[in-house]
């Protein structure tokens, strides 16, 4: 489903990813852990097309993003991202934040855009805020708009990029679940993320990086128990 | 041979006043169609759009408005000949120039204030570069440039006084034929002042109007809304 082969990526002079190389399967839960600058939301924004690559290829569902003649936009129908910041349009209510990928770009009837987005919306337990605006939810509500928004395209592949860093120790649990949700139903998931609990339970593969590289990578299992390389049990000592 | 401020000197400066708020709403809304395409221009991802963009802004604002003036007003007649706008016509062409360039400015400041990470979720989404430029960036980035735009269409008001010199009947011209009649510039140009002051109030009373009905307060110090909604 998504081929990574020996992915370079420059800012100036700061080599951020050396050399990646990681094959993703269809309904595979990856998760990406490792300490801050080691490089884990740069490889999960070039899988999209928000960073450019500086050498190496990226294929998802046979396209190919290092070629120029592919469109972006196709790329990105099929893989949905998760930020942050949320990043929820404030300007609109709730509910159009979930149909505007929808409306504007599959050209989606009103009608049936509309349907679309309750159901997402009911399925992350926000039916009632539909006709709100981000502004008024709270981290915790508005993360799991912003995938319900993501999931308003059907993409193949969800990609999260540290989607409960930026929320309450108390209200990640409510957004960790409806990623289990998801996992369980069988979409191909790579989570960025340091929550080590999620990781261990719903991740089929976890990967471990750090400086710009792959340390290591094997079932959750093999990495929190019995961790290879000496920077991932150094990193894990201090998280676990 | 003067004769002294009368009430009847009042007509010729309220027409003055009303040429004047002809010629700013006209030129004011023509500055602010060519500020936004020439600011979408500058933020563009086209290099040559961007290029020509910048090029007009930075020439156009490095020079004096009175140079703008002068220069359409004559030059005009010199290169296109047979082309002959009229005085109102000129000091619409010269004034919307020079607004388009500082509109371009006000709405490049916008779009680049509305927070990065809108334009990633909408990239993420698929929309294409329209498309997010129409549905996300430009209607948060409209809110922020209100503020400023109300700002600078008060300061077109008082620069418009500048058309004095192609003989346009403006409202600082009527004060000056004004004076010329009664000899008494203390009054006539008290009165010209006023009603400056009472157009430039009644700009920055709609900007309030504004605040209050979409809650943007008009206040140019204010900060975009904090990433992260």
């Amino acid at each position: 489903m998504i081929f990574v082969e020996n992915l370079n990526k420059k800012f100036g002079p700061n080599h951020v990813l050396k050399g990646i190389d990681c094959h993703i399967r269809e309904r595979e839960v990856v998760c990406v852990i490792g300490p801050s600058g080691s490089g884990k939301s740069t490889f999960l924004r070039c899988m999209n097309g928000l960073e450019t690559i500086s050498s190496g290829s990226i294929v998802i569902n046979k396209h190919r993003l290092d070629d120029s003649k592919t469109n972006i936009n196709l790329v990105r129908q099929e893989a949905g991202m998760v930020f942050q910041h949320f990043n929820l349009f404030p300007h609109l209510k709730v509910i159009d934040n979930v149909m505007l990928a929808p409306l504007k770009v599959a050209k989606t009837s009103k009608e049936e855009a509309r349907a679309k987005a309750e159901m997402l919306l009911t399925k992350v337990g926000l039916a009632e805020k539909m006709d709100t605006f981000p502004g008024n939810l709270s981290g915790g509500q508005m993360q799991r708009v912003a995938i319900a928004r993501a999931l308003a395209m059907d993409p193949k592949i969800m990609l999260f990029d540290e989607p409960t860093s930026a929320l309450d120790p108390e209200i990640v649990g409510e957004v960790l679940a409806v990623m289990k949700d998801l996992a369980n139903e069988g979409m191909t998931m790579v989570v960025v993320t340091h929550e080590m609990g999620f990781a261990r339970e719903v991740a089929d593969r976890v990967i471990f990086m750090d400086q710009g590289r792959i340390v290591e990578e094997g079932t959750p299992e093999e990495i929190f128990s019995s961790p290879q390389h000496g920077r991932t049990q150094g990193f894990l000592s201090k998280v676990l | 041979m003067f004769r002294p401020f009368e009430w009847q000197d009042l007509i010729p400066l309220a027409q003055g006043a009303w040429l004047t708020i002809q010629l700013c709403a006209v030129s004011g809304i023509l500055g602010v169609i060519f500020g936004l395409i020439l600011g979408i221009a500058r933020t563009s991802p086209s290099r040559i759009a961007r290029w020509i963009s910048t090029i007009y802004i930075s020439c156009v604002r490095g020079i004096p408005v009175l140079v703008i003036i002068f220069f359409v007003f004559f030059g005009i007649p010199l290169l296109f000949p047979g082309l002959e706008p009229d005085k109102f016509a000129s000091a619409v062409i010269a004034l919307t120039c020079f607004a388009a360039a500082y509109v371009a400015e006000i709405v490049r400041g916008s779009i680049e204030a509305v927070a990065k990470g809108q334009s990633e979720a909408a990239d993420a989404l698929g929309l294409n570069y329209w498309r997010k430029l129409t549905y996300v960036i430009l209607p948060q980035a409209v809110k922020i440039m209100v503020p400023p735009g109300i700002g600078f269409l008060i300061g077109l008001v008082k620069d418009s006084s500048l058309v004095t010199v192609t003989g346009l009947l403006e409202l600082t011209h009527a004060g000056n034929i004004v004076t010329n009649l009664t000899g008494d510039p203390i009054k006539t140009f008290l009165v010209v002042a006023g009603m400056y002051f009472v157009i430039c109030y009644g700009i920055s009373r709609l900007g309030r109007l504004y605040e209050k009905r979409t809650g943007v307060h008009v206040d140019p110090l204010k900060l975009p809304e904090p990433a992260g909604i």
